[in-house]
Parts: C-alpha cells; sequence; structure tokens
C-alpha cells in the first residue's frame, strides 16, 4: 500500500524533500554564495548592479550604539519598513504606514512609540530573528504600495509571486495571498493562500490554503483562479537572471508589486519550499527533469531560457 | 544514488564482515557473545573474634559440578592465614590465627558461571550406610516399608518414598507395625534423617547437601536439601516440601554428608553473611581472559584492555551512534520532528541516571516551567544572549529544588537530576517557545512526542546489555552503522510523512 503510495507521487513528479536537498540544493547551490541571499543588504546590492529594481534602502542599522540616532534617521519618513537583513519566514518585520506627533502607527493600525521601535531594532540586532541566531543588521527600507490587481484576494499585507528557477529558466511560479489566518503574512505555512501561475500566461489556476484546494479567498471570498499576473514578462526577466546574479542553481525569487513602482525584487531564497507544487497541482519534479533536457544552447542567454520556458513549460 | 556514497557503504560493510570474520574464525570470538549464560558474584563475609587461644574457622566454598564453574576467587583474610582445604565432603577455606581485640572480618569472593547443562555420565555413587542414629529395629522398619517399592525404576522409587513420607503424619499408627515405627522416627529425628533412611532402606544413594540459592540476594543461613541417586543424576529434593526441586541449577552445593557449612573453633562468628549478585560481562571476561594475554594485534587493540571504570563508559558510548542513527530515520525517512539534531540522544544519556519514568517527568516538568517562563520574558523584551541565561538560571534553580525534594523524600533518581544536559533543556525550552509561536502548540507538542519517543527507543537500546556486549567486542560494528547514515543520507525518495502532505497529487491518479 505504501510502495504505491510511493510510486503514485513519483508518477505524478513530486519533488519530496529529500530529494531537493540532496539533488538541487546541495548539486546546485554552493554554500559560498548563501550569505548573498540569506543577507538582504547584499541581495540588494547585487540586484541593482544587475539593474533590479528592489525597495530602496534608507538605512542600514549595524550596531546597538547607532540606535541613539535612531530619531534622526527617521526624520521625514513617513512610512517604511524595518526587517532584519538575515531573517527568516518574515519574522520580525514591522510595517509602519504612517506617522504621528507622538506614534509611529502599523500597517495593522497599531500605534507604536519610538522607544518600542528602538527595542525591536535591539532586538534584530542581538539576533532573535535571524536564521541561525547570529548577531544582525536592521534594514530601514520603502514600504510597499500593492498593487490594487490582488486587493479582492489579499487580507491585508502585500501579496508576492515567488518563482523557482532552475538553472536561470523559470520552474514553477505562484502567487502568495496573505489571510485573516496568516495574519496578513504572505507565508504559505502562517496560513496564507498560494495560487499556481500559468508559466505561459501568467494566469492564476489553482490554489491551495492550508494544503487544501480552494476556489475562493476564505476572507474575501473572491475567485483567486483566472487572474491575470500584471507585469508578468518583466517578472520573468527578473526571476530569469536570479541565477547569473547569484550562482545558485536552484533558488526561490519572491517580487512584489508596487503601484508606482512595478515588479520590484523582495528577497531571494536558497531554500526554496515544496508548497508550490500544491498550489500548481503540478509536480515540480518532473519540470526540472524537463528544464536538464532543455536544448544545451538556450541555457546562455537570458531572453533564449525564458523563450524556451513559456513554450514548453 | 551518487556512486562514491555507493562505495562507500559497500567498502564499509566489506570491512566489517572482514573483521567480524577474522575474530570468530582466527581468534574464535563467539558468534553470539551474550548468550553464553549466567554469572554470579559469589561473596561470602563474616566477622570472626578470637576468645583467647588459636581461632579456626572453616567455611565450605561452591564446588565445580558440570554446568558450573569458578572461575576467579579471592580470600580475604585480614591477619589470620588462610589454606584452602579438599576433603571428600565438599572444598574448605580455613582461616588460622589469633584476631584482634576488635576480630577480623574475613571474606571469600568468586566468580561463578552458569553453562547450559551439560550431559556428561557420572559414575553411580556407593550405597552408604544408615544414619548414625538409627537402630537396627529401625533399618527393619524401614525396609520392610519400602520393600514394595524395590520392583520400580529409582526415580518413581524416589516418588514413592517422598510421597510415603509426605502422608506420613497424616496416617493413623493402627495401620500396621512398620507404620508406627517410621511415624515415631518422624518425631524423634530430623526430616532429612527420615528420608536419608527411607532412601537408604529403599537402596538409593542419598546425601544431605547443605548449599545456598543462586538468586540474587543477600543471606544468613545456608540451605539445606537431600540429593537422591535416580540413576544417571542427583536429584535434589527440598526436606520441608517433600518434592523434587525442578530448577536444579539454580542450587549451589557448598557441603555433603552433614558438615556443617561454617565451623569455628576457639572463637566465634557473627554477621555472617553471603551475597549473591548476576554479573553480566563476567561470562564474557571468563570465556575471553585468552585477550588480555594473547598477542594478536585485535586483542592487544581489545577494549577489554581498557581499564575497567573506563570500559563502562565505552559500552555506552559505542551505542550512541545507534541513537543518532534512529534520529535520521525518524526524522530524513519518516518526517517526523525532533527538537534538535541530539537532543533526544543526550536526553537518553541522561536517563541511565534517573531512569527512564523521572527522567521523562523531569524533563516534562522543566521545559514546562521553562516555557510559562519564557511566555512572560518575552514581554520583558530580554535580549538574546541574556534571556538565555535567565532562562539557565531557572533551570539550574528547578534542577537544585528537585534536587533538595529528591533528597527529602529519599529518591535517589530525583537527586540525579544535575546530570541531566540542562544547556539542552535551555535550547529545547527556547525552541519549544519559537516552535508554538510559529507553528502552534500542536506542532510543538507533536515535536516534543517524536523527541521524546527517539529518547525512550534510544535509551532502552543504550541499555540493552546483549548489545552493549556485541558491540564491546566487535567495535568494528560501528562502520557498519556509519555505513547505514550515508545510506540515510543519500535517501532522496519522499518521507513518510509527504505521503500525507502530498495527497492531493495521489488521489488525483
Amino acid at each position: 500500500m505504501i510502495g504505491q503510495a510511493f510510486r503514485q507521487l513519483k508518477e505524478a513528479g513530486v519533488l519530496g524533500i529529500n530529494n531537493r536537498n540532496a539533488e538541487y540544493i546541495m548539486g546546485y547551490n554552493p554554500r559560498s554564495r548563501y550569505p548573498l541571499v540569506d543577507n538582504k543588504v547584499l541581495t540588494k546590492r547585487l540586484a541593482k548592479e544587475y539593474g533590479i529594481p528592489t525597495p530602496e534602502l534608507y538605512h542600514v542599522i549595524e550596531h546597538h550604539g547607532s540606535l541613539k540616532n535612531l530619531k534622526a534617521m527617521l526624520e521625514g519618513l513617513n512610512e517604511f519598513v524595518v526587517k532584519p537583513a538575515r531573517g527568516s519566514g518574515g519574522s520580525g518585520i514591522v510595517l509602519i504606514a504612517e506617522r504621528t506627533e507622538q506614534h509611529f502607527i502599523t500597517q495593522s493600525k497599531k500605534p507604536i512609540t519610538l522607544e518600542y521601535l528602538s527595542y525591536h531594532i535591539s532586538d534584530i540586532l542581538s539576533g532573535i530573528f535571524s536564521l541561525q541566531g547570529q548577531e544582525d543588521h536592521a534594514i530601514i527600507e520603502s514600504l510597499i504600495h500593492p498593487d490594487q490587481t490582488f486587493a479582492a484576494v489579499t487580507y491585508q499585507g502585500v501579496p508576492d509571486v515567488r518563482i523557482i528557477v532552475y538553472r536561470g529558466i523559470p520552474a514553477m511560479a505562484m502567487v502568495r495571498l496573505p489571510t485573516k489566518d496568516s495574519d496578513g503574512k504572505a507565508n504559505l505555512h502562517r496560513g496564507a493562500i498560494g495560487a499556481g501561475i500559468e508559466l505561459s500566461t501568467g494566469k492564476t489556476i489553482t490554489a491551495v490554503h492550508k494544503s487544501q484546494i480552494v476556489t475562493h479567498h476564505p476572507d474575501t471570498g473572491n475567485p483567486v483562479s483566472g487572474l491575470q499576473v500584471p507585469h508578468w514578462d518583466t517578472m520573468l526577466s527578473i526571476a530569469g537572471l536570479a541565477t547569473d546574479m547569484t550562482g545558485l542553481g536552484y533558488i526561490g525569487v519572491d517580487i512584489v508589486i508596487d503601484r508606482d513602482q512595478g515588479p520590484v525584487l523582495l528577497e531571494l531564497n536558497a531554500r526554496p519550499g515544496l508548497a508550490i507544487q500544491m498550489a500548481n497541482k503540478h509536480g515540480l519534479l518532473k519540470k526540472l527533469e524537463h528544464i536538464d533536457a532543455a536544448p544545451a544552447d538556450i541555457f546562455a542567454i537570458p531572453e533564449k531560457r525564458i523563450a524556451w520556458a513559456r513554450e514548453n513549460l | 544514488m551518487k556512486r562514491p556514497a555507493v562505495l562507500l557503504v559497500f567498502g564499509l560493510c566489506i570491512l566489517t564482515t572482514i573483521l567480524l570474520l577474522y575474530r570468530i574464525m582466527r581468534l574464535g570470538y563467539p558468534v553470539l557473545p551474550a548468550v553464553s549464560g549466567r554469572a554470579f558474584n559469589f561473596k561470602f563475609d563474616g566477622h570472626i573474634k578470637s576468645s583467647g587461644s588459636d581461632t579456626t574457622l572453616s567455611v565450605a566454598l561452591p564446588l565445580e559440578r558440570p554446568g558450573l564453574v569458578i572461575s576467579e576467587e579471592y580470600f580475604g583474610s585480614g591477619s589470620l592465614s588462610f589454606s584452602l582445604i579438599k576433603k571428600e565432603s565438599g572444598r574448605y577455606g580455613v582461616w588460622t590465627g589469633q584476631t584482634g581485640p576488635d576480630g577480623e572480618i574475613v571474606s571469600y569472593w568468586a566468580t561463578i558461571l552458569v553453562r547450559s547443562p551439560v550431559t556428561a555420565k557420572l559414575k553411580p555413587p556407593v550405597l552408604d550406610g544408615y544414619p548414625s542414629s538409627i537402630s537396627k529395629d529401625e533399618q527393619a522398619a524401614a525396609e520392610k516399608i519400602t520393600d514394595r517399592f524395590k520392583s520400580l525404576s529409582l526415580p518413581n522409587r524416589i516418588r514413592s518414598i517422598l510421597q510415603l513420607a509426605g502422608s506420613i503424619r497424616n496416617r493413623s499408627p493402627s495401620e500396621g507395625h512398620e507404620l508406627g515405627f517410621i511415624k515415631r522416627m518422624d518425631e524423634k529425628y530430623d526430616r532429612s534423617i527420615l528420608l536419608l533412611t527411607l532412601f537408604r532402606a529403599a537402596s538409593i544413594p542419598a546425601r544431605t547437601v547443605e548449599g545456598i540459592s543462586l538468586t540474587e540476594g543477600v543471606i544468613a543461613r545456608p540451605l539445606k536439601w537431600i540429593d537422591a541417586w535416580n540413576g544417571q543424576k542427583w536429584e535434589s529434593i527440598s526436606i520441608d516440601g517433600q518434592e523434587v526441586i525442578k530448577d536444579q541449577a539454580s542450587l549451589l552445593a557448598l557441603t555433603f554428608t552433614g558438615t556443617q557449612v561454617v565451623h569455628v573453633s576457639g572463637g566465634s562468628i557473627h554477621d555472617i553473611r553471603w551475597d549473591i549478585n548476576r554479573q553480566i560481562i563476567g561470562t564474557w571476561r571468563h570465556n575471553y581472559e585468552h585477550i588480555s594475554r594473547s598477542e594478536r594485534f585485535l586483542d592487544r587493540w581489545s577494549l577489554f584492555r581498557l581499564p575497567v571504570e573506563f570500559q563502562q563508559t565505552f559500552r555506552i558510548l559505542l551505542l550512541v551512534p545507534i541513537g543518532a542513527l534512529l534520529i535520521s530515520i525518524l526524522r530524513n525517512i519518516i518526517g517526523f520532528p525532533t527538537f534538535g539534531i541530539f537532543m533526544p540522544v543526550l536526553m537518553a544519556l541522561s536517563f541511565r541516571n534517573t531512569g527512564l519514568i523521572y527522567g521523562l517527568c523531569i524533563f516534562a516538568g522543566v521545559i514546562l516551567i521553562g516555557y510559562t517562563a519564557r511566555r512572560f520574558l518575552d514581554r520583558l523584551r530580554l535580549l538574546l544572549v541574556p534571556r538565555m541565561s535567565v532562562l539557565l538560571t531557572l533551570v539550574i534553580v528547578c534542577f537544585t529544588l528537585l534536587a533538595l525534594l529528591g533528597n527529602k523524600f529519599g529518591l535517589r533518581q530525583v537527586m540525579a537530576v544535575g546530570l541531566l544536559p540542562f544547556v539542552i533543556l535551555v535550547m529545547t525550552i527556547e525552541r519549544f517557545f519559537v516552535v508554538v509561536e510559529e507553528h502552534g502548540i500542536g506542532t510543538a507538542l507533536q515535536t516534543a512526542a517524536g523527541s521524546a519517543a527517539v529518547a525512550i527507543i534510544t535509551y532502552l537500546i543504550i541499555s540493552w546489555e546483549t548489545l552493549q556486549l556485541t558491540f564491546f567486542i566487535y567495535p568494528e560494528l560501528l562502520l557498519a552503522i556509519g555505513a547505514l547514515q550515508i545510506l540515510v543520507g543519500r535517501y532522496t525518495g519522499y518521507r513518510l510523512s509527504e505521503l500525507f502532505r502530498f495527497r492531493e497529487f495521489r488521489n488525483r491518479s
């Protein structure tokens, strides 16, 4: 019985976590390149070299000592985001949407004081939110104003598009829609919805919410499939550069769409999760093997790779 | 699977097999080292005090017999002189001399190995005379009453006599002249004398034996039983129960034919005790004493050459990789989460001091207290390192209170709390808190249950003496464990948990 279950997954081309770690992450992601994606300051710098837009960086706070200048740093900034440079899973991020005399107002309308913000940054610096608990830096960057396309299927927060890129070729994509459960965060394991995207057209197909296939957003009640992702061409070309940028062969690219700036690279992930398969109702292994069988001459040129992906995947 | 990994696994397995075969075929190691039998530590001690003149103490010592081997013997004689005397009735340790005013402790220590009984043919014993206290008339009566058993086989004769002796008190003397005689003998003499007389009358060689039972414990006075010859071997018969003792292997004879086990002249002896302890390693030690003398390379580099106090540590350490292998399997093949990678192994090691139940309870309790505290600390917004320090202090405070409580209630296992891995506990509290925050209490409890399960299984494995001994004798088995770990490391198939996670894909096809 178990043997049959294994075969069914194999036939569906599902990528399991052991296979992902052993063959794809260990096989294509050299450890020395991890800092480029684990540290968002480095990612931003790299993206700039490749002409890829990222949220505008206002300040990087490296030492507890700099905190006494926090007030001055935030002078004139009415909306901004504080996040750990090496955070993971969206933890430690504070979104400030407006400002009053005394308080900063978060996006979820909670007033906080400068003192609280200073404590929070201090936490970030001591590494509370960082991957292995090492000391960290805090980033203050511009706030994203999400494009209205997904407003009907988003509960607070910012939806983002995750594209898995293998050897420079976009292999699979989904859009992650925050829900009430996910507390406005776009992480699937926190309860966000993942809607698979057809690579050739940029239209959403099916969606998954807590491992269940869903057709409508649980909070807004609007359908989540058949939506056109705006700027799809631009997104694919950003994703297509991820491997060239980082030297990582198997990578997750997270892009948000800003109302004014258009697609903006939010972060890169050297260990992208496997839930994207559910969102697409399609096994990732099949796509990866398909890419391995692609004609050798396409790999050198980003445009060729993307054209091939849109046609074949 | 990658070729180098396969080659490495293959090589490790081959190497293990070669070493095992070499040890077994060339060096004569046992295939199943732990099955060789039971061993006991036999210890006698007593406090002897002279009353003026020279004192002589004679103590019967264990005797070898088929299936029973005495491997090592030590004597403690203090200022007395010691000699070993062999007589027909047994083997005696004799201490002579004069003790100080406070007396001396004398002791004897031996390792006794119980092997599977060998069915060697014994020489039939000679039929002795009647016990000296029996009169001619009584002999005649006994002969007459056992006359009807003469036609039976020896084993049946023994049973019939036991039946007769057992029923004698309930029978009325009017039933016959001889029965009356026997009944009077039963009242007059010790039960053993009656039985010996009846056996003698029925031409069955028999003897009284004093000895002890090979079961763990301390006894202050030897047992007494009767051996009767059944044509092939001695059958042991209890005197009070008047039945054949089935588990003869558990009896250890010290003297025969009524000689006293402990006899002292010119003084007195107190606090006599026999201390019997089961011992496992001793069996093996005896069989492989030659290892310590052998010049063969593998023997010279055997773990048995380590000082005994370090051997114990290695017997456990050698099994720890099995625990790690187990964790690899649980996490990478089954997909069950545990806290940290080796936390369950460290838990299992600490359970050796506290015991399983206490260990688990203490762990659960401390984590619960720690979690509550951690929730509170979260509001204080302490920085990482000081926060962990506070948790560490809390854990140590818990340990101290537990140790004091354990002392109050006399629970040694609870006092052993200090040997729990406190650093691991602190990190587990932090992990537990983070998992509760990020994935919910359900996942956290599941992870805790997974960790506890691995810890329990690992504890059972490292406490398994057979396995300890096997790995201790054949440390090359670690290479095979390593090979299995590599195999798990190269397992790129689905985890069992993924069958559930990706069930959508299965239902469709």
